[in-house]
């Protein structure tokens, strides 16, 4: 593949570090603003915390899986490796959305109007019961895209397939095919869902039943469509995010749900709960903020750094980077 | 019942609950209790048609697929000793939940406390190792690990007649590699990244300070091998012109991955990987090194492994416990040879292991150490148990070379 | 219900979904409870619990377990008895801070852990300091106390759920700080790295080691009882009734004087100082620490302790925890199988008598199970014999009735259990949508699937069983009663 070079100016500092960096973290970054999403879109219409998304998100991996060996695997595919990816893309969306609304029909819909805890565990027994039902059905080792490999010609000899190809230089660093596809996908992901929040009639519908929702059922939305929709759409992002993670990190395992649900949840509360664009935004910080930290200070303070950069901007502001002020009624 | 009333119950409940607290430690401070198991590895056990051994693994959570290998080859070693002897072995597993280690101690009290269970395979990790220790002795338990490598566990002692392994210590392969890296790499500009777990950093430490003492070039860095997927930041601050990396790692698909990302962003650093990594089916970078001891790869057990329980993977991680299984096979049927058997009886036999090379499975004979002797320790298997070097050449297949 | 029907010009009294909900009001959301008190072996139940005064609860909870040592076996004691006390207290502690005061503070382990660690400290070979417990629990309970007092003074200003996240900061990043940071202090790593603590004292009371099982668990229990009693006064006391306060409305109570952030400030102390206290017997108890020990899945254990329970309610906590742990370590791989069969069958068939009636229906029903399975097993048989004849995994007594019933593959065959399992869960989530005599028909084949599952798959990895079934049994408890066992239930604001 011909590579472009985009910008190539020295710069005093060590740019190619910081540049490496802000591309590894924009693209892990654009994924947790995915998983983000569905949790803020949940939070904002029924103030629930669904622990059970990072689950949602981690079969949505193992059903691009599936399918990727469905069509021969990783190192034989049957067919083109871009019908291939958007066939799995697919598939993730259709699997995870419908486990998302499975999973709000039995555990959460009964626990509607129970204190807002109540949920809580509903949603780890759900979390619990999903990890251990992939364990006990895939077995507890690592499952590979290789999406090192993937399309390669002579995988046997560890020739990159495609998705490693360089496809820019920037500043001396290459930035992938898959980090574009990841980047693009999301994206436009990420716009679909703005417009659709903004201009359908079932984003109008969800805003509304996010507002208030006696109100909203009292105008003749079904609430209960409505709060269906939202997971959909909440666990398509999820599973497109799994099956981005199998792109990029190539080694899917039943727990991967519980760790990236939980930079996702850190995302979207730093973000501002139940806030849109906040989660996206939230998402990005997350994901530069490790990579930065990472990158400068190495493994050792890393988690700390971050812990302590999202701790200070929650403090700086306490509902959150674009959430709102709660009007507290008295 | 607020008030007075419940005020003087409340006082009441409390005086009754010190009292008994009084009367029972009064009463177990001096005799045993009935629940305690002195004296249970005196115990007879009928040994009977079937013999329980126990096995110790993290069957789920973070180190399910540690844990689980280890499981499988445990059980394929009592499945195949069932097809050809007339007394059958049962496993009864216990799930420790690495890194949780307050259910490792759970599964050794249990182990103890069940009176069919003659001898344990496991448990994984040293800590866990660390507090299954005193459950595992006032039960009069002997324990045979397959992977807790820290020296500090035979060499100080406490453990010894109830603690063996069937892996070579961290203080055998340190300077193993060490050496390789100073004298047959010749490499002068290494970076070691360690694991964050006990296996991990006790090796990369080890190894830091040997080649630090020869003069070389040492970076050190640290990822959470158990939770990082993306070592693109990492990647990043390993300079260009390292030779070597060294990853004493254990989870052989995060080895893959880095080294794939590795080779991404343009480095060509080799990687030089410990014996948690040996995994033909997952670890298959070009050009890199591991050390592990000098297992037959073609092996007819290895093979029937892969069509059987394996689904077409070796599972090379869980290899010693099968091991394991096979040293507390034949301790037990020593000590049962006449019907019944003590606990006791089993960890003697253990001790005297005598495993001939050619029925094996790790490549050489299993006899084990009796006293320190630096880096070895009581529990510590003898000589010519050691590592050997192997590479990775460009199709993935593993060929030895030291 | 039906008292509205005496009068038919009056119209039908609105269904439950449309019925307004208004306030916060815990009487009139007790209404339906009070009716159905008298009714049925739940309100039996229910009658029995809350009729007991508390003090006498307190005494029978504490005859009970101060009996398990003389009857139970060391291992069993451990982890029955040693470890849902351990759960309690952890309960206890949290309890206070969410169940009083409202506070969702996901960092809690955290303190548990930094107790045990500066027990560990104090109170081991590490720095070669040895001081007895006597010295070192008081300090240590302190120290955990001032900890969250410090933790707790960001809170203030945090609604929430942003609390939540700078509290599960907090827990992360103690778990980091322990594992990785490790800093050097007096010539070695304070925190031992990944290696942690080991060979941490016992509790040692003027030269009395506890080494015993038997004597940790009534230590434990002493410690138990005495935050219980604590923890009672202090709820009946004005803390007690401001706290709740709090919880139920912030904003009324600032409007009624009540000093809401000294009071978040005192939750956080109090719940951080008994995590503290737990963290040094755990310590003492498991001889060795890491970091592992203090990380999220203790965390999820003990709120689902508290919250299964009914948060607020002390006894609920009692009983969340005895629950949690005693289902939990019941499924233990390491118990013999035949036990987990067993109760598995028995709960089975206490399900079916609890929810199908009359009896006749019941007796239909049960015999529909039994004879599907022996005409599905002579089928398979007669049609494809390899696929039937397994071995029953630890069958005992029962192992050739249910090899006589139940189609067990052979090993080889190990996609069966996995599709098996896949059907069951897909059959259970139908059964539940399905009304009338269509359910009663659907019961059978799902039940038979239920025990096709369990001898295939479930007794294979009873490890992995172990968690499905716990996750499933909290989803279960949780949606039949979403205020826990013993919360009282609570209706919100419109």
């Amino acid at each position: 593949m011909t590579t472009f070079r985009l910008v190539d100016l020295p710069l005093a500092f060590n740019s190619e570090l910081a540049t490496q960096l802000f591309i590894n973290g924009l693209t892990l970054g654009s994924l947790y603003a995915l998983i983000a999403l569905g949790y803020t879109m949940v939070y904002g219409i029924l103030r629930l915390l669904n622990f059970a998304h990072g689950d949602v998100y981690m079969v949505g991996a193992f059903v691009g899986f599936g399918i990727l060996h469905l069509f021969g695997g990783p190192l034989s595919p049957n067919i083109a490796v871009a019908l291939l990816i958007t066939l799995m893309f697919f598939g993730a969306m259709l699997g995870s959305g419908a486990l998302g609304v499975v999973i709000e029909r039995f555990a959460y819909r009964p626990l509607r109007d129970a204190p807002r805890i109540a949920p809580l565990i509903s949603a780890l027994g759900v979390s619990f019961f999903l990890q251990n039902s992939v364990l006990l059905l895939f077995g507890a080792s690592f499952r590979s895209y290789d999406s090192f490999l993937l399309g390669s010609a002579h995988p046997e000899q560890f020739v990159p397939g495609p998705l490693s190809d360089a496809v820019f230089v920037i500043n001396g660093v290459n930035v992938q095919l898959v980090q574009i596809l990841v980047l693009a996908t999301s994206l436009g992901l990420m716009v679909a869902l703005t417009l659709l929040v903004a201009r359908s009639r079932i984003g109008k519908a969800m805003r509304a039943t996010a507002f208030d929702r006696e109100a909203a059922a009292m105008m003749g939305i079904d609430v209960d469509r409505v709060i269906a929709s939202t997971f959909l759409i909440g666990s398509m992002l999820a599973g497109a995010a799994g099956v981005m993670f199998g792109l990029l990190f190539s080694q899917i395992f039943h727990f991967m749900g519980f760790l990236a649900g939980l930079k996702g949840f850190t995302a979207a509360v730093v973000g501002g709960i139940g806030s849109i664009p906040g989660a996206m935004l939230g998402g990005i910080l997350v994901g530069l903020a490790e990579a930065y930290a990472t990158g400068y200070a190495g493994g050792r303070w890393s988690d700390l750094i971050v812990f302590g950069i999202l701790i200070f901007v929650l403090l700086v502001r306490p509902s959150g980077l674009l959430g709102t002020r709660a009007i507290q009624k008295v | 019942m607020k008030g007075r009333t419940g005020t003087i119950a409340a006082l009441l409940a409390l005086s009754a609950a010190l009292a008994i607290v009084a009367a029972a430690s009064a009463t177990t401070n001096r005799a045993a209790a009935p629940t305690a198991t002195v004296g249970a590895d005196k115990a007879l056990i009928n040994c009977g048609r079937t013999r329980t051994l126990g096995v110790a693994a993290p069957i789920t959570g973070l180190a399910a697929s540690l844990g689980q290998q280890q499981l499988k080859w445990a059980n394929y070693f009592v499945t195949r000793y069932n097809r050809s002897h007339r007394n059958k072995l049962r496993v009864v597993s216990g799930d420790t939940q690495l890194p949780d280690t307050a259910q490792a101690i759970q599964v050794a009290e249990r182990f103890a406390s069940n009176s069919q269970i003659l001898g344990v395979v496991g448990p994984a990790g040293s800590q866990e190792v660390q507090v299954s220790s005193a459950p595992l002795r006032s039960g009069g338990l002997g324990y045979v690990s397959g992977s807790a490598t820290r020296t500090s566990l035979t060499t100080d002692g406490t453990r010894r007649g109830y603690f063996f392994r069937v892996v070579p210590n961290d203080d055998q392969q340190g300077p193993r590699v060490a050496n390789w890296i100073r004298n047959s790499v010749k490499a002068t500009r290494v970076v070691i990244v360690d694991a964050q777990n006990t296996y991990s950093t006790g090796l990369a430490d080890t190894v830091e300070r040997l080649l630090k003492a020869a003069g070389i070039n040492v970076q050190r860095e640290t990822v959470s091998e158990a939770t990082v997927t993306d070592f693109s930041s990492l990647v990043a601050r390993i300079p260009a012109n390292t030779q070597v990396v060294y990853v004493p790692w254990q989870v052989s698909s995060k080895a893959q991955l880095f080294g794939e990302q590795l080779r991404a962003a343009g480095k060509t650093a080799r990687l030089f990987g410990s014996d948690g990594l040996f995994d033909p089916d997952n670890f298959k970078i070009p050009n890199s090194l591991i050390s592990f001891f000098p297992i037959d790869l073609k092996s007819s057990v290895i093979a029937a492994y892969r069509r059987g329980p394996g689904g077409g993977k070796s599972d090379l991680f869980g290899l010693p416990s099968y091991a394991a299984a096979d040293v507390v096979a034949r301790a037990i049927d020593k000590a049962c040879a006449n019907g019944n058997a003590t606990r006791a009886e089993v960890r003697g036999h253990i001790g005297r292991t005598n495993i001939p090379k050619k029925q094996s499975i790790l490549g050489f004979a299993v006899r084990f150490v009796q006293q320190v002797r630096a880096p070895l320790g009581p529990g510590d298997m003898q000589r010519p148990a050691d590592f050997g070097i192997y590479r990775i050449n460009n199709n993935g297949a593993y060929a030895r070379i030291g | 219900m039906g008292s509205s029907g005496d009068n038919p010009n009056l119209p039908a009294p609105p269904d439950e979904v449309d019925r307004p909900r208004v306030g916060v009001d815990e009487w009139v959301a007790q209404v339906e409870e009070r009716r159905d008190r008298y009714t049925g072996l739940s309100g039996l139940a229910r009658r029995i619990v809350i009729g007991v005064p508390v003090p006498a609860r307190l005494a029978l909870f504490v005859a009970f377990a101060a009996s398990l040592p003389l009857w139970m076996g060391r291992g069993d004691l451990f982890t029955y008895g040693i470890f849902t006390l351990l759960y309690v207290l952890l309960g206890l502690g949290l309890n206070v801070v969410v169940g009083f005061a409202g506070l969702l503070d996901l960092g809690y382990i955290a303190f548990f852990g930094f107790g045990a660690y500066f027990y560990a400290e104090l109170s081991s070979e590490h720095y070669g300091i040895h001081w007895s417990a006597a010295a070192s629990i008081p300090v240590v309970v302190v120290a955990t106390a001032l900890l969250g007092l410090v933790l707790g003074i960001p809170s203030r200003r945090l609604l929430g759920d942003y609390l939540a996240i700078v509290t599960l900061f907090f827990g992360q990043a103690f778990v980091v700080f322990v594992n990785v940071g490790n800093p050097t202090v007096a010539g070695q790593g304070l925190t031992g790295g990944p290696n942690g603590i080991a060979d941490i004292d016992p509790l040692t009371f003027l030269d009395d080691e506890l080494t015993s099982r038997a004597q940790q668990f009534y230590f434990l229990l002493l410690a138990v009882v005495l935050v219980l009693v604590g923890l009672h006064f202090l709820s009946e006391s004005r803390t007690g009734r401001a706290w709740r306060a709090l919880r139920e409305d912030p904003l009324a109570a600032e409007a009624m004087t009540i000093p809401v952030k000294r009071l978040k400030l005192m939750a956080f102390a109090f719940g951080a100082g008994i995590a503290g206290l737990a963290g040094c017997i755990f310590a003492s108890v498991l001889t060795a620490v890491t970091a592992g020990n203090f990380d999220l899945p203790l965390l999820i254990t003990i709120y689902a302790v508290v919250i299964l329970g009914g948060f607020g309610s002390l006894t609920g906590v009692v009983l969340g925890a005895i629950v949690i742990n005693v289902s939990f370590q019941f499924l233990a791989p390491e118990n013999p199988q035949g036990n987990a069969r067993l109760l598995f069958y028995a709960i089975t068939l206490l399900l079916l008598v609890l929810s199908v009636r009359p009896w006749w229906r019941l007796g239909a029903v049960v015999g529909g199970i039994v004879g599907l399975g022996i005409v599905i097993q002579l089928l398979v048989e007669a049609v494809a014999p390899s696929w039937t004849g397994g071995p029953v995994v630890e069958g005992g007594r029962l192992a050739g009735v249910v090899q006589e019933w139940v189609v067990i593959t052979p090993p080889g065959h190990g996609r069966f259990g996995s599709f098996a399992y896949v059907g069951l869960v897909v059959a259970i989530l139908i059964l539940t949508r399905l009304r009338g005599w269509i359910r009663t028909v659907a019961v059978v084949p799902a039940v038979y699937l239920a025990a096709v599952v369990w001898e295939n798959s479930f007794v294979e990895q009873p490890a992995v069983a172990r968690w499905i079934l716990f996750g499933a049994l909290l989803v279960t408890i949780m949606t039949v009663r979403p205020q826990g066992l013993l919360g009282t239930p609570r209706v919100e604001v419109v």
